[in-house]
């Protein structure tokens, strides 16, 4: 009972001060949703930048902590301003969905940005304060604890302060509550934008120099984890509630830390995406907020800019079919025919997204874990069961579809950018269950061994020989998502998208044309994962990640919402282009990252136009 | 009052404003006089409250100018009209639900520096408004719909502006606040501020007016002096038959 008590107030602890720096994050964000409507996927990329900048100015410099910490501050700052300046401000104006993924597109880039300078491997982050450990009413606290708990009361009667005191603190609060009233009152509003991502960067940054610190290393995926941490305390808190971030982070804190000591280790992430899609189905509004508080009406539709898909003959479509059928024939080149398998089966990712987010204008960034439902069914299909992978492979994209439809499901009365968030969630949610569920998935060791492709006892082993299979899958993939786009049935998935109060009020069952849309797409995104799987021989639970579902989410909005050749053009130039130019291979993410700035920024409707 | 000769205070010639296809205003002309009270009539949808955005330079007209004290401030940046001296008391009163009533009253002075004007200016708007003394650190949001029109005009007050723009300031008012701020306007531009409000309700607003203008699908149809549109036998059917 003693230790027990003690393991408790020790968790309670730890809990309290990895909350502590969730707060940190997730008060910046909730600052930049008040004041701009937007979530900003780039926060972590820039509490990365903090860490970093924080062991650069540690390790190389050997500076005190103290000026660590403003050097730090200071930085982040300039970062979150040149975000705000470079790839938001200039879409202003701009439907809401496209500054958000402008933030994708910048957190790509910081990401690989960081990783280019400092390689993808951890570097230590040496713990500069004394390892004492003081004893204080039974609880064993560290010098690193006090540290953060200090630095987090003292941020927050800081920031409280500013709010309450000062003229920009007033015109945040202000801006924040009604933009078009601030500015009539003559305050800058693109001014406090800016600002508020200072601010938001800067204790995104600090938040980021203290993990560096807590767990004595940086390391580049610590961005996207800690946009997700994020969300998930601000959303605990309520969407652009301050109080509500803090108390948000704290409680997060708590979750993680009780359910670590549970369930162990490992389980450490699931607990931020379970909650995250909790609290967005069954409480939108956060915790803490009795009203309802959720601006529905900006935050709808997917379209950055509507535009007439360009007119596209069949001849040409029949033309390109063709070329591609004869394409080994005439260039047997091996890399470049593994280059265009990797772009059919991706090009089938990219159709099913452009169903859901296109056609159905339900905004998704999970389609990696309708592909890893894939590929783990068909695996163990074939490897516990023995069952032919012509079989397992048509298994796998029902099960895909099922299991696929039933996770997004509770999330079907959410819209545009809340449903963007919950599919990524979920995606998570796969990849964290395939982790943790060692005896199905063998957890993180992965399944290796997976026979290659076969059908009717055809091997395939030979590049062209996949390359055909996976061609003739896309091909097929998209004649029916064709025909289903042009039936009847698509018709009322173009309602859904265009008005969903509107589409209800004409009798549109919408939880039954969602259910449609999405069980459509997991199966032709099953079926890729599966194909995938087995052409890799290996799979884990890092081989189908979110950055998997944002670069399919890209390759539409390059070749135009909607539009099925769109998606597959895009598929292509976002898989070819970094090869074709093969100096730019190491620069990948950052090139697809730029591609979504620009394609958002200059040419919104696509290259081949939305439909 | 001055209210025929010299330079207008404001003035708009010849504006179009659209919002992506659809066109609101049609060649829209008008001026206000500086000490006036002038009206701007019209039904629902006509483009009464989009003539205040091309005011304060929140949507931009496709074609014409505003002048403001001669100078064009067409295409300026919102906060720099209303630093020229243009107030404005929005449609629905736009009151910021979560910041005190005092911070409202100093968020109206936010692009003044003249701090002892301010203070002031603030001791003189709670002299003015009682109702609002006895609330200061209540949140704005708590206030009843005519205690925050209360708090929008002495916000705009707040500005020290040349001009209040006043978009339906007794829309939603029991008639005791309806009176009370029609008064409330009537002794504020006794004191010298200039004002242009739209308004839906004609009888109302041509009773305090110096001059209206009235405003049908997005064209001026009529304007003359208050007396003048009050004896109109058009205005009497179109906008004072049925109302009142
Ligand atoms: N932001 C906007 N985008 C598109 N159309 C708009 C927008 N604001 C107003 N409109 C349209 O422009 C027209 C004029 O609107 P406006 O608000 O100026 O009218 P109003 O005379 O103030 O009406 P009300 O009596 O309802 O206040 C209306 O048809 C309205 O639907
Ligand atoms: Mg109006």
């Amino acid at each position: 009972m003693e230790s027990f008590l003690r393991t408790f107030s020790d968790q309670t602890i730890n809990g309290l001060v990895i909350g502590n720096i969730y707060a940190f994050i997730a008060v910046g964000l909730a600052l930049i949703f008040g004041v701009g409507n937007l979530i900003n996927f780039a926060h972590g990329s820039v509490f990365m930048v903090g860490a970093y900048v924080g062991w650069i100015c540690m390790t190389w410099w050997n500076l005190p902590l103290a000026v660590a910490f403003v050097v730090v501050a200071l930085v982040c700052a300039l970062v979150g301003m040149a975000i705000e300046r470079f790839a938001l401000y200039p879409l202003r104006g701009a439907p809401p969905i496209a500054p958000l993924l402008a933030t994708i597109g910048v957190s790509f880039m910081i990401d690989q940005a960081v990783q280019l300078l400092f390689s993808r491997n951890p570097h230590a982050f040496p713990n500069p304060l004394i390892e004492h450990r003081f004893q204080v009413g039974g609880v064993t606290v560290s010098a690193i604890d006090l540290l953060i708990a200090g630095v987090g009361v003292a941020t927050a009667l800081t920031l409280y302060a500013f709010l309450r005191f000062t003229r920009w603190g007033w015109a945040l609060r202000a801006t924040a509550q009604d933009r078009e009233a601030a500015l009539q009152m003559g305050v800058n509003v693109n001014a406090v934008n800016r600002m508020t991502f200072a601010i938001a960067a800067a204790l995104g940054g600090i938040a980021g120099l203290l993990v560096g610190m807590y767990f004595n290393t940086v390391y580049p995926t610590m961005s996207f984890q800690a946009t997700f941490k994020g969300f998930a305390a601000v959303v605990l808190g309520g969407l652009g509630n301050v109080p509500g971030a803090v108390l948000g982070g704290l409680l997060l804190g708590l979750i993680e830390s009780y359910g670590v000591a549970i369930f162990g280790a490992t389980y450490r992430n699931l607990f931020a995406f379970v909650i995250l899609i909790a609290v967005l189905v069954w409480r939108p509004n956060g915790l803490f907020s009795l009203r309802p508080r959720v601006a529905q009406e900006p935050l709808t539709g997917t379209f950055i800019a509507k535009g007439r898909p360009v007119p596209t003959p069949k001849w040409l479509i029949a033309t390109l079919i063709g070329v591609a059928f004869v394409l080994p024939i005439l260039v047997p080149n091996p890399y470049l025919l593994q280059i265009l398998t990797n772009a059919w089966l991706l090009g089938m990712v990219a159709l099913s997204v452009t169903l859901v987010t296109g056609t159905a204008g339900q905004t998704s960034l999970g389609q990696a874990g309708f592909m890893a439902i894939g590929a783990y069914a068909s695996a163990l299909l074939v490897l516990r069961l023995g069952w032919p992978f012509e079989l397992s492979m048509i298994a796998a994209a029902f099960i895909s579809a099922i299991l696929g439809t039933l996770l997004v499901f509770p999330a079907f009365r959410l819209r545009a950018a809340y449903i963007a968030i919950a599919t990524l969630a979920i995606g998570e949610i796969v990849n964290q269950v395939i982790l943790n569920w060692e005896g199905l998935t063998q957890g993180a060791m992965g399944i290796a061994g997976l026979p290659p492709p076969s059908l009717l006892g055809w091997q395939m082993i030979r590049p062209h020989e996949i390359y055909y299979f996976s061609l003739a899958l896309l091909c097929l993939a998209a004649l029916v998502q064709w025909r289903l786009v042009r039936s009847p049935l698509g018709r009322t998935w173009r309602s859904l998208r265009e008005d969903e109060i509107a589409a209800q009020a004409f009798g549109v069952n919408l939880n039954r044309y969602k259910t449609l849309a999405f069980g459509v797409a997991a199966w032709i995104a099953g079926l890729s994962g599966a194909v995938t799987g087995h052409m890799y021989t290996y799979i884990s639970h890092e081989t189908f990640t979110n950055t998997t579902s944002i670069l399919a989410l890209t390759m539409v909005i390059l070749g135009g919402m909607g539009n099925l050749l769109g998606a597959i053009v895009g598929a292509v130039t976002l898989t070819a282009l970094p090869e074709v130019f093969r100096g730019l291979a190491d620069y990948r993410y950052l090139v697809y990252g730029l591609t979504l700035l620009l394609v958002i920024r200059f040419r919104p409707q696509g290259l081949l136009g939305t439909d | 009052m001055n209210a025929s000769n010299g330079q207008p205070l404001l003035q708009l010639k010849n504006i179009d404003t659209a919002y992506g296809p659809i066109q609101v205003h049609f060649d829209l002309n008008l001026h206000v006089h500086a000490g006036e009270i002038v009206c701007l009539l019209g039904g629902n949808a006509s483009g009464k409250s989009t003539t205040m955005k091309v005011i304060l330079g929140l949507v931009q007209p496709l074609r014409g100018t505003v002048l403001f004290d001669g100078r064009a401030i067409t295409g300026l940046p919102t906060p720099q009209i209303v630093r020229l001296g243009i107030g404005s008391v929005p449609e629905a009163r736009r009151i910021f639900a979560q910041m005190t009533v005092r911070e409202n009253l100093l968020m109206g002075a936010y692009h003044r520096k003249d701090r002892r004007a301010i203070a002031e200016d603030y001791e003189r708007m709670l002299a003015l408004f009682p109702r609002l003394k006895e609330r200061l650190h209540q949140r704005g949001g708590t206030l009843s719909g005519g205690e925050q029109q209360m708090l929008a005009i002495a916000r705009a007050l707040m500005g020290r502006p040349r001009l209040i723009c006043m978009d339906e300031p007794t829309m939603g008012l029991s008639p005791l606040y309806v009176d009370r701020v029609l008064a409330l306007i009537q002794q504020i531009n006794a004191q010298g501020y200039t004002i242009f409000m739209v308004e839906q309700n004609a009888h109302l607003a041509l009773q305090i007016a110096h001059r209206g203008y009235v405003l049908q699908n997005g064209r001026i149809v009529m304007e003359g002096s208050a007396q003048a549109l009050l004896n109109d036998p058009e205005i009497q059917d179109a906008y004072l038959g049925e109302k009142q």
